[in-house]
C-alpha cells in the first residue's frame, strides 16, 4: 500500500527534483532523485526576471478569493431558502437546479462569450469572477448540511418572532461554519486550478491567471524542462499549503456529500 | 403567511437564481437557437439553416472519431473506481500512516491540471523519458511512443486520468467503509467468512450507493473535461486524442464555426443524458440501499 502511495507521489517528486537539476541531468536514467549540484536558478527565474509568475499569482489570488467569498455567501443564502423557508414551487425549482448541472460548459461557452461582450466584461477578471460566484454544487452541498439541522430549531425561533433574516444570520450561519469552510476550500481549489474558463474568456496577457501563465511558459520556453518543472511546482504550491492546513475539512466535506448524497 | 413566505423564500434564492439565469439558463437557450444557424464569429450576418448542422454532424468523420475517443477516455473512470475501492479497503485496515497516506493519494486531485500535464509530458517522453527508461531496463526494447503516437495516446491519457481521480475516489470510499458497522463484519468473520469474501460479498454491496454516485459524477465530470487534453496533446497526433468536448472548443474558438459548434455541444449533452439515464435505470440491479 505504501508502494502505491509512493507511486502516486513519484511524479511530484520527479517534478521537484528536476526543477533543481541542470539541463543535462533532466533525463538521467536511472533517475538521480537528489541532484548532485542543486541549481536554484530555475526557481529564481520563475519568481523574478522577465518570466516572473508574480503577476499571474496576484491575478489568480484576486479571482479565486472574490469568487470563493461570493460563491460561499450566495450558496448559503440559496440553500437556506431551499430548506428552511416553505413556499410554493420550491422543490420544482430545486430539481431544475440539479438538471442545470448536467449541461456541459461547452454548450454555454459561446453564449456566455456573447453575454460578456454585451455586459462589457469579456477579457476582464469579472468574466471569471461573476460566473464563479454561482455554483450549483455549492447550493447542493449547503442544502445537504441545512437538511441535517432539525427544522424544529428554526421553526420555534420563527414562532418566537424572529424573522428569517435573523434566524439565518444568528443561528444558521454560526452552526454552518464547518460546512462553509469546507465549501470555501473546495471552491478555492476549483478557481485556482480553472484553466478552461480562463482560456476562453481572457485574452490579454496581463490578466492571465496561473494555469494560463503556465501554458504560456511552455509555449515560450518549450525546451527549458527544468524551468517548466519549476513553474509547475510554483503553480501547485498554494494548493499544497491550503490542502495541508484544511485537509480535514476537504475530506469530510467531500465525503459528506457523496456518501450521504 | 403563505404569501409572505413565498417572497421571503425567493429573496434568499434570488441572488443565486439571477446568476443561474444569466450564466446557465439564458446561455443554454441562446445555444439552442445558434445550433440552427450558420453564424461564424467574424461575420455579423447569419441565416437559419434548419437541421443542416445536425445533418452535417451525422456525416462528420471527426465527430465519430471524437465520440470513440470519448468512450476510450471514459473507460478510465470505472478502472479508477475499482482501484480506489481496493486501496480504500487496505487503507481502512491499517492504522499506521493512514492520514499521511490519505493526503498523498489526494494530492493529484487538488493540483493544477496544466502543471500535471507538464510533468506527465516529460515522464512519457518517448526517447529519454523515465517511464520508457524503466521499460527498457526491464527488457522491453520498443516501448510505446505514448503521447506522440496515435496508437498509444489514449492509453497514456487514461493512465494519467486514473492517477488523477484515484485519490478522490479512494477518500470517498474510505468514508463509506467507515460507516459499515463493525458488528456486521465481526459476525461474518465468526461465521467463517474469508477475508476475500468479506470484502467482495459484504463490503462491496454495502458501499454500492457510493459506487453508483462515484460512477455518475465521475463520468459526467470526465466527459466535460478538455483542459488536460488541450494542455497535453491538443487532440493530436492527427485527431487521435480528439474528444467531444475538445472538438466543441476547437470548432468554436479555432475555426469560428459557432452554429456547428453549438450542434456538437448539444450532441455532447445528449451523450451525458444517455449515460446518466442508463445508469439511473440500471442501478436497481446492483445498488442496495
Amino acid at each position: 500500500m505504501l508502494f502505491f502511495a509512493i507511486l502516486t507521489v513519484l511524479p511530484f517528486a520527479w517534478m521537484i527534483s528536476t526543477s533543481f537539476k541542470s539541463p543535462s541531468e533532466v533525463f538521467d536514467f536511472p533517475i538521480s532523485w537528489i541532484p548532485a549540484n542543486p541549481v536554484w536558478e530555475h526557481h529564481q527565474k520563475i519568481w523574478t526576471g522577465s518570466a516572473s509568475f508574480v503577476p499571474y499569482y496576484l491575478n489568480s489570488l484576486k479571482v479565486s478569493l472574490i469568487s470563493t467569498i461570493g460563491a460561499t455567501v450566495l450558496s448559503a443564502l440559496a440553500a437556506y431558502g431551499f430548506t428552511k423557508v416553505t413556499f410554493k414551487g420550491r422543490d420544482t425549482l430545486f430539481v431544475f437546479y440539479i438538471a442545470m448541472m448536467m449541461i456541459p460548459p461547452q454548450v454555454l461557452f459561446v453564449p456566455k462569450f456573447i453575454i460578456f461582450k454585451w455586459l462589457g466584461i469579456f477579457n476582464t477578471h469579472w468574466a471569471l469572477i461573476l460566473p464563479g460566484m454561482i455554483t450549483i454544487f455549492g447550493v447542493f452541498m449547503m442544502r445537504q448540511f441545512f437538511l441535517s439541522i432539525p427544522n424544529e430549531i428554526s421553526e420555534s425561533a420563527y414562532i418566537d418572532g424572529a424573522g428569517h433574516a435573523r434566524i439565518f444570520l444568528q443561528m444558521m450561519l454560526p452552526l454552518a461554519k464547518p460546512a462553509l469552510a469546507t465549501l470555501a476550500v473546495i471552491d478555492f481549489s476549483w478557481h485556482w486550478n480553472d484553466f478552461e474558463n480562463a482560456l476562453v474568456f481572457l485574452i490579454s496577457r496581463e490578466l492571465y491567471t496561473v494555469p494560463l501563465g503556465l501554458q504560456n511558459f511552455i509555449l515560450e520556453y518549450n525546451v527549458d524542462y527544468n524551468g517548466m518543472m519549476a513553474a509547475a511546482s510554483a503553480g501547485i504550491l498554494p494548493m499544497l499549503v491550503v490542502f495541508f492546513i484544511a485537509q480535514k475539512f476537504i475530506i469530510q466535506g467531500l465525503s459528506g456529500t457523496a456518501v450521504k448524497g | 403567511m403563505r404569501k409572505k413566505q413565498f417572497w421571503v423564500g425567493y429573496a434568499f434564492i434570488a441572488p443565486n437564481l439571477l446568476g443561474v439565469l444569466l450564466f446557465f439558463v439564458i446561455p443554454a437557450a441562446v445555444s439552442a437557437v445558434l445550433m440552427f444557424t450558420d453564424w461564424q464569429f467574424a461575420s455579423p450576418v447569419f441565416h437559419f439553416v434548419g437541421f443542416d448542422n445536425i445533418k452535417r454532424l451525422l456525416h462528420d468523420e471527426q465527430f465519430y472519431t471524437s465520440l470513440a475517443n470519448t468512450a476510450l477516455f471514459l473507460a478510465s473512470v470505472p478502472v479508477s473506481i475499482a482501484l480506489a475501492f481496493l486501496v480504500a479497503v487496505v487503507l481502512n485496515r491499517s492504522v499506521y500512516l493512514k492520514s499521511l497516506l490519505r493526503a498523498l493519494y489526494f494530492l493529484p486531485y487538488i493540483t493544477n491540471g496544466v502543471a500535471v500535464a507538464f510533468v506527465w509530458m516529460l515522464l512519457f517522453q518517448p526517447k529519454l523519458g523515465p517511464i520508457n527508461g524503466l521499460l527498457r531496463s526491464i527488457g522491453i526494447e520498443n516501448p510505446p511512443g505514448w503521447l506522440t503516437s496515435p496508437d498509444s495516446v489514449m492509453a497514456a491519457i487514461d493512465i494519467i486520468w486514473i492517477w488523477f481521480m484515484l485519490g478522490y475516489n479512494m477518500i470517498i470510499y474510505l468514508a463509506a467503509l467507515q460507516e459499515i458497522s463493525p458488528e456486521l463484519l465481526e459476525a461474518a468473520k465468526m461465521d467463517g467468512a474469508r477475508k476475500r469474501q468479506v470484502v467482495f460479498r459484504i463490503m462491496l454491496p454495502l458501499v454500492s450507493p457510493t459506487t453508483f454516485m462515484l460512477l455518475v459524477t465521475g463520468l459526467i465530470m470526465s466527459i466535460k473535461t478538455f483542459g488536460i487534453f488541450e494542455a497535453l496533446t491538443q487532440g493530436g497526433p492527427g485527431s487521435s486524442s480528439l474528444i467531444l468536448s475538445l472538438y466543441v472548443y476547437k470548432t468554436a474558438f479555432r475555426y469560428y464555426e459557432i452554429g456547428y459548434a453549438a450542434a456538437i455541444s448539444w450532441a455532447l449533452f445528449a451523450v451525458i443524458l444517455f449515460i446518466t439515464a442508463i445508469q439511473w435505470f440500471g442501478q436497481k440491479k446492483w445498488v442496495h440501499y
